[in-house]
Order: C-alpha cells, then structure tokens, then sequence
C-alpha cells in the first residue's frame, strides 16, 4: 500500500508526539504516531485504497482521500473497527446542506455535534447512559477527535488561520453521543430521519455547547418541555434568535415521564415548535435594544417546523436532567443525516 | 530503531496561481463583492468614492446572498465584465 503523505522518521513515540505538536498538528493533546502500519491497518478495515477520495469539502474544494481520514483516526486514539463511523461522518460534514467551510471559519465557534444511531453503537462500545455528553467511551472520544483533527489538518481549519472562533466551546475538541436506543421506547433519531430501521447511522449538527437543564419535581410532560423552553428561549435572546435544528437531549428519568403520558417524540416536537418563540421586542431586556427595530411584536419561532427539532435519548438512569443543544446561526447549516456504510 | 510517521496534512494545492496583471483604473469598471457582513457595505462606499477620485467610471457592486456560502454563479457572470473585482472576506 503506497502513501502520498510525506513520511518523517522519528526515534520513537514521543518524539512522534513533539513533531506533531510542534508543528500545531493536534488540537494540543498527545496523538498516537500514524506510522505507516496503523494507517494501512486502518484501510484495510474500511476496505479502502489510500487515494480513494471520501468526500470533497464543497467551499474550498479539498479532497479528503481515505489515506488522511484514517491518519487523523490513528492519531485521535480510534480503533479500526470505528473506521464506518468516521468515514460516514466525513460525508455528512461535506454536504452542503452543513455548509463546513463557513461554520468552520465563523466567528461564531461552533463544533460538529455527531449523534450516532444503530448497531454499531453497541458493536464498537459506544456510551449513551452515564455521563453521556462527556468522557466515558473511547468510541465517542476519538470518534469527534478524529473530526477536529480532519478540520484543522486537511482543511486548515486552524485557531487564527482559517478558524476565526471568538470563542470556540469544550466541543471542538469531542461532541459525540450514541443514542440511548436500548433504554427507550422511542423511535430511533436515524429512523425518523429515513434510514432504515437496524441501519446504522451518524447525524450531524454544527452545534454550540449543551444548556444543561433540570425538572425533576413534575410528572406532567408539558412542565417538563417548559423547562426545555426556557433553555432554547434564553438562547434565542442571548445568543442567536434565528430558526434552525435544535437538539434536545432527554435523560432517563425525564423520558420516563413522557413514556408514562404516552408521549412520541413527535408530540414532543409538536409541543416544542408551538411554544418555543420570543418576540423581537424581548430582545430589549436582554440588553439588546439596539437591534429591536421597527417591529418589537414580530414573533420568533425556534424551530421552523417541528422536524427541526432532533430529540435523542441519551444520559444516565437518574437525575432529571436534559440538555439543549443550538445550531450556530439559524438553518444557515443543517443537521445531515448520513447512512454507516458497513463492509460485510 | 525509528518509527516512520505519516503527514496528516494535505498536500499544497497543485495549480501554482499567478497575479492578475494590473488593473489601469483611469476609465474602469470595478465590481465591488459585499460578503454581507455588518460593515462591508459602509467599507465599500469609502472606496467607492475613492475609486472615484482615481477615475475609476463604473461600479458593479453585489451582494452574496448568504455569507458563508459560494457567489451563486448567476451573480459571478454579472461581475465577470468588470476589470477587476473587489472580494470582502471575513468581519
């Protein structure tokens, strides 16, 4: 197997790890050196020659050949079997619905949120209980790290270069959650999107940091939505007022709630998009005057139908907590949802 | 013993670019290309009157419809007669 990559010798690991360090190659943590053995490993188990091109970033044009995806792989610290994942998440980035090139270079700051559906969730060891949006999994780990390092090295997406984030959130470094399908009565995130039920998939979001929120002292599933609400709410007024895809992310204890009331995701959706709306005016109490205009009564809504609204089953059994996740700015990026393609 | 690692960047792109030959402005047509960012329309009224005092005719000015996205080719065409073209990039 012959790479196009320029190949450097080194005395070992750690001096591995110095070069790509001192060259701004990682996002600042140790890599696992991408020697020429782990990186033909890694094709190999995606069945992939080095110079097949996976997808081609649409703003810029740079190809992304399977040869880079998997050093990015290697050094993020994946396995070969989370290869499909990682290939299939490649894909979605360079839709151009997502629109990688501008949320990329945003001042904005946003980081692909993945959200992985289907056996090979549980194939590959992916967390979707405790501690669900943070460390848990190597799977979940390496499998956003791989997306960062793709952005920063392949696509230049570097802090200062191309990267022109104010601030940047905890995400840019890992925002990958599996869907905890085996804990709920739901239909799968993937299946309402239209792939095939016990299909494997990935769905991503060019997504800012999660909005923790906490209603355990109700069982009526609408008071637990108003808290919910009032996360997307306080984002609309404080951060971006513009419609998009939304993420809810429901812990056990809150879903029990809505099985209990025989709720689908789609009632919630429905409830969401009907009461998620500020109005322009709102803006002023928020310091905002400045942009209030002409018409403070225009209202908002959150989600512009209630398909925005990605609901996902994911956190440990107790606690009733959730999360809102925002897209950077509005439908101006959109979730993709993008098949696993897995090579028998 | 070494270890040989891989470059995990890709490599430059290959078509080398050369600079467009200068524009004489004396009589020209400038196309001005408003990224749609806060400021660039109030940027380019400045220049405009500056281009002006440098005897630059016309102006063809256009706004991208979307900011972080491609010029649609419709308004590429519309900008494609002037001399040169003025593009706004980032805040």
């Amino acid at each position: 197997m012959d790479f196009a990559s320029t190949k450097y010798d080194v005395a070992d690991a750690f001096a591995a790890n110095e070069l790509y360090q001192d060259n701004g190659w990682t996002d600042g943590l140790p890599i696992v050196p991408p020697t020429d053995a782990l990186v033909r490993t890694f094709l190999e188990a995606a069945r992939m020659a080095p110079g097949a091109v996976v997808a081609a970033e649409p703003v810029r044009r740079r190809r992304i050949t399977a040869e880079k995806v998997a050093i990015a792989a290697v050094m993020a610290g994946c396995r070969p079997d989370y290869m499909p994942v990682v290939l299939a998440v490649i894909r979605a980035l360079c839709d151009t619905g997502y629109g990688l090139h501008g949320v990329s270079a945003s001042t904005g700051g946003s980081a692909p949120f993945i959200v992985v559906n289907g056996p090979i969730r549980n194939a590959i060891g992916m967390n979707a209980t405790h501690n669900a949006l943070a460390n848990a999994s190597r799977a979940n780990a390496t499998i956003g790290r791989t997306t960062r390092l793709i952005i920063l090295n392949v696509l230049h997406g570097v802090p200062g270069g191309l990267d022109r984030s104010t601030l940047g959130h905890p995400g840019k470094f890992t925002y990958c959650v599996a869907e905890d399908e085996d804990g709920s009565p739901w239909t799968p995130l993937s299946v309402e999107r239209g792939v095939p039920a016990g299909a494997s998939a990935v769905t991503v979001l060019a997504a800012m940091a999660p909005h923790q929120v906490l209603n355990e002292w109700t069982t009526d599933p609408r008071e637990i939505l108003d808290t919910y609400v009032g996360a997307i709410r306080a984002n609309m007024l404080t951060y971006s007022i513009w419609a998009g895809n939304y993420v809810m992310i429901i812990g056990r204890q809150n879903r029990d709630v809505f099985t209990a009331a025989r709720w689908s995701k789609q009632d919630i959706r429905e409830y969401v998009h009907e009461r998620a709306w500020v109005q322009r005016g709102d803006w002023a109490s928020v310091g905002k005057s400045a942009v209030v205009g002409k018409d403070p009564d225009r209202v908002h809504t959150a989600l512009r139908t209630p398909d925005d609204l990605l609901v996902v089953s994911a956190g440990g059994p107790a606690g009733g907590f959730g999360a809102i996740i925002p897209p950077w700015l509005g439908a101006k990026s959109l979730a993709i949802t993008t098949r696993i393609e897995e090579k028998p | 013993m070494t270890i040989r690692v891989l470059d995990p960047r890709v490599d430059p792109d290959l078509e080398p670019l050369a600079l467009a030959p200068a524009v004489v402005l004396d009589g020209a047509t400038i196309g001005l290309l408003d990224n749609a960012k806060i400021g660039t329309a109030h940027f380019y009224n400045h220049l405009e009157a500056l281009l002006r005092k440098h005897g630059v005719r016309e102006f063809i000015r256009r706004r991208k419809p979307d900011t972080s996205r491609p010029v649609p080719p419709e308004m590429l065409a519309e900008l494609a007669v002037a001399d040169a073209i003025v593009s706004g990039i980032g805040d």
